[in-house]
């Protein structure tokens, strides 16, 4: 034994200092593992998520305004709630958002497949097409909105004026006025930016697609409806219902556009969620009335996302994956 | 050389040396001070943001921008900070329109900046800025709108017969709101060409409304705060928006027009008439972004029924916290961004000055250079801030109002209201937003 090495000796035993704390933490060691690894993702969950929803959900029952933060402290129970049920602008609002994200995500879904498939075919320069696929998301969405807004400018815009050069029309069409091509105007903007997030998605899918079912689809005399329709379009609707769930959650991002292209005008026509909250969260700066209304928004979110999580599971049972 | 060459160059040389302050101002010593501001951003404001390091260098402080946005997105920030209780910053950009709904988050400034400061600035313009009887903002540029025109029409001998034969009455610059209303259907023919035209969304449509409304002889409110704009002379205001648009005398888009769609529309040359901002004098009559330039009239903008002139106006302002932790040096600041000098800065660029003197000595170099449409705007619209500017009321509740009474002016003008109907709806709005902040 080297005489100049430290010996090392167990640490004594302290039993005289164990408290009733550290004996219980000793004793449920392994049912207490899991909570403790967990514990970071909790309190992150805590902080970041469920105590900002609590904090909205109690300024909706307050007449809280962001200008005078002392009304935070009155309580005024469901009245922000009740006169939300007999605010006819509001539920028109709340039906045309439904209306806008139907169109625009169905839209959206059809445009992107197609493009997912075209550049799944294309054998040389498929990287520099997906990179310039993905252009339009790179903008940030108030650019987009002025663009499409001096686009379907009625007057000096490009799009009538093209119109008009061509001789298609001899009018002036209100693009951004009547309230069916001002809806059209806002979708087409959002199309714009959004669909290449699907055509990106799909395209994964289509990646990642074996080979053998389309080979065997050959053999068998399939043509190409029949191939795409039963073997390479259940293969993608998983990656389609992620992307509609993403995007559904996502479209909020459209509110600049709106903002920009005709907050919410003429006369309400395009009025969605999201500008109205806008409005009267901060012009207004009525946060307790605009929470009660995000708060009913987001069962608008909830369905939204429940309904294509039920289709996502169906699809994958439909293609033999995990329950 | 001609002697008119020789004049010119000889007055623009003494110009600057004649309008120099005889005495180079004080702004004090604040070295190793960092003051912390929130200012807004945009094109035509940066030049004078180019000025902020000389004063650092007079006074050795620093200047942090902590923000650079548009006043809307700034607005939002500002009541983001009021929620927060963050308001750790000193200097605010603002706005006569916006500054009421802020409270007493900003300092009384006749506290704190000198009378003969004080005594610089156009008074009607630190009225406008003067909110329960606190001066809660320094101006930096005014605004008033008067109406341009494109000349060459009203000289062309064949629109002069056409028009009196119609109307009865000589083509001339409009001197009423009446005039403009029968010349701007004189002139449509859409849709290549529009008598005129007006913003038509937020609180754009209801400021011109507003400006309608008083030029006809109504008010927003009774002295009880009752909403009283859907009188007959709000009715009369509304209509003459309305039946342009019905005639097709404006462009079909206006409802969702917005500044920037107006000012682009008259530097097109497809409108003849339009009443605008005197920032926008330089762009239309630049050759490179306009096609009138060269062929730009300018009135006063016209009077309604009342006999009184359009005048809806709004300045440009700088605010100092309640809460800044060293009011001093804030004051200097915003003292030093709307001194003399600064705001000739920015007059050159065309932003109406805040200070008597710059008016007069902004036209004078301009008279000087040769500019004379300049001296023309310039004299415009310092008649009209002088005589014919009058604000939104200064209550927090504007906005507010202003929401509810957009759409539905919006509403009468595509037809789905009378405008009765839809001044009646808007001011139960009112109402409620009134009733809601305890004025009733």
């Amino acid at each position: 034994m080297n005489p100049a090495r430290p010996v090392m000796r167990a640490a004594p035993p302290n039993d005289g200092f164990v408290t009733p704390v550290t004996r219980f933490f000793k004793r449920n060691q392994t049912a207490l593992t899991p909570v403790l690894l967990l514990s970071p993702a909790l309190l992150t969950m805590l902080f970041v998520v469920a105590i900002p929803l609590a904090f909205s959900l109690y300024t909706s029952l307050t007449p809280y305004r962001l200008t005078r933060p002392e009304s935070i402290e009155i309580f005024v129970g469901a009245r922000n709630y009740m006169r939300l049920l007999s605010n006819d602008d509001f539920w028109e609002a709340f039906l045309r958002t439904i209306l806008f994200l139907a169109i625009a995500l169905n839209v959206e879904f059809v445009l992107g497949l197609g493009i997912a498939l075209l550049i799944n075919k294309i054998t040389w320069g498929q990287r520099t097409l997906r990179t310039i696929m993905m252009f339009p998301m790179m903008f940030s969405p108030i650019l987009v909105g002025f663009q499409f807004k001096f686009i379907f400018n009625d007057n000096i815009g490009i799009l009538n004026n093209a119109l008009q050069s061509l001789g298609i029309t001899d009018r002036a069409i209100p693009w951004l006025v009547d309230g069916k091509l001002a809806m059209f105007s806002i979708i087409f903007a959002e199309v714009w930016m959004s669909t290449s997030v699907f055509a990106i998605l799909l395209l994964a899918g289509l990646f990642a697609m074996p080979r053998d079912p389309l080979e065997a689809a050959k053999v068998d005399g399939c043509n190409a409806w029949q191939t795409f329709r039963h073997i390479t379009l259940p293969f993608i609707m998983p990656f389609a219902f992620i992307a509609m769930t993403i995007r559904s959650l996502d479209v909020a991002r459209a509110y600049d556009i709106v903002a920009v292209m005709t907050d919410g005008g003429p006369a309400g026509r395009t009025e969605l969620l999201w500008t109205m909250i806008a409005r009267v969260g901060y012009e207004n700066a009525r946060m307790g009335q605009a929470n009660a209304m995000a708060y009913i928004s987001t069962i608008l979110s909830i369905a939204f996302t429940y309904y294509f999580f039920t289709k996502l599971v169906a699809a994958r049972r439909y293609m033999g994956g995990a329950e | 050389m001609p002697k008119l060459t020789m004049k010119a160059m000889l007055a623009t040389a003494l110009v600057p040396l004649m309008a120099m302050p005889a005495v180079a101002a004080d702004y004090g010593d604040f070295s190793g001070y960092t003051l912390r501001v929130k200012l807004i951003g945009g094109a035509q404001y940066e030049p004078l943001y180019a000025e902020i390091s000389k004063w650092e260098e007079m006074t050795g402080a620093t200047v942090e921008i902590l923000s650079r946005k548009n006043h809307f997105e700034l607005d939002r920030e500002i009541k983001q900070d009021i929620a927060a209780g963050t308001l750790d910053w000193c200097v605010g950009s603002n706005h006569t329109s916006f500054a009421p709904q802020y409270g007493s988050i900003y300092t009384d400034l006749s506290a704190i900046v000198s009378e003969e400061t004080l005594a610089g600035f156009v008074p009607l313009v630190l009225e406008h800025g003067t909110v329960d009887g606190r001066l809660v903002q320094l101006p930096r540029h005014s605004d008033v709108s008067n109406l341009f025109y494109i000349k060459s029409l009203y000289e062309d001998a064949e629109n002069q017969a056409g028009f009196k034969a119609e109307y009865g009455y000589d083509l001339m610059p409009p001197e009423t709101w009446a005039q403009v209303k029968d010349q701007a259907m004189f002139f449509a023919n859409p849709p290549d060409f529009f008598g005129t035209q007006f913003v038509g969304k937020d609180e754009a449509i209801t400021g011109r409304f507003y400006e309608m409304l008083v030029a006809e002889g109504g008010a927003l409110f009774s002295d009880d705060w009752e909403p009283t704009f859907n009188s007959e002379a709000g009715v009369r205001a509304l209509s003459f928006f309305v039946d342009l648009y019905k005639a097709g005398a404006v462009p079909v888009g206006v409802p969702n027009y917005l500044w920037d769609d107006t000012g682009l529309g008259f530097a097109s040359g497809t409108v003849a008439m339009n009443l605008d901002w005197g920032g926008w004098s330089a762009f239309f009559n630049d050759p490179a972004n306009s096609k009138v330039a060269g062929d730009i009239g300018l009135i006063r903008a016209p009077k309604g029924s009342a006999g009184i002139r359009t005048g809806w106006s709004g300045s440009h302002t700088f605010s100092v916290t309640e809460s800044c932790d060293n009011k001093e040096a804030a004051a200097s600041f915003v003292t030093f961004l709307t001194d003399y000098d600064r705001q000739m800065v920015e007059a050159r660029k065309g932003l109406l000055p805040t200070r008597g003197q710059v008016w007069d000595d902004a036209k004078a170099e301009f008279s000087a250079s040769g500019n004379d449409f300049l001296v023309t705007v310039f004299e415009t619209y310092q008649a009209s801030m002088a005589e014919d500017a009058f604000t939104p009321p200064l209550i927090p509740e504007w906005i507010e109002v202003s929401n509810a009474l957009w759409p539905k002016l919006q509403a009468a003008m595509v037809g789905d209201m009378t405008p009765q109907e839809a001044l009646d709806e808007a001011a139960e709005e009112a109402l409620l937003v009134m009733e809601d902040a305890g004025y009733r």
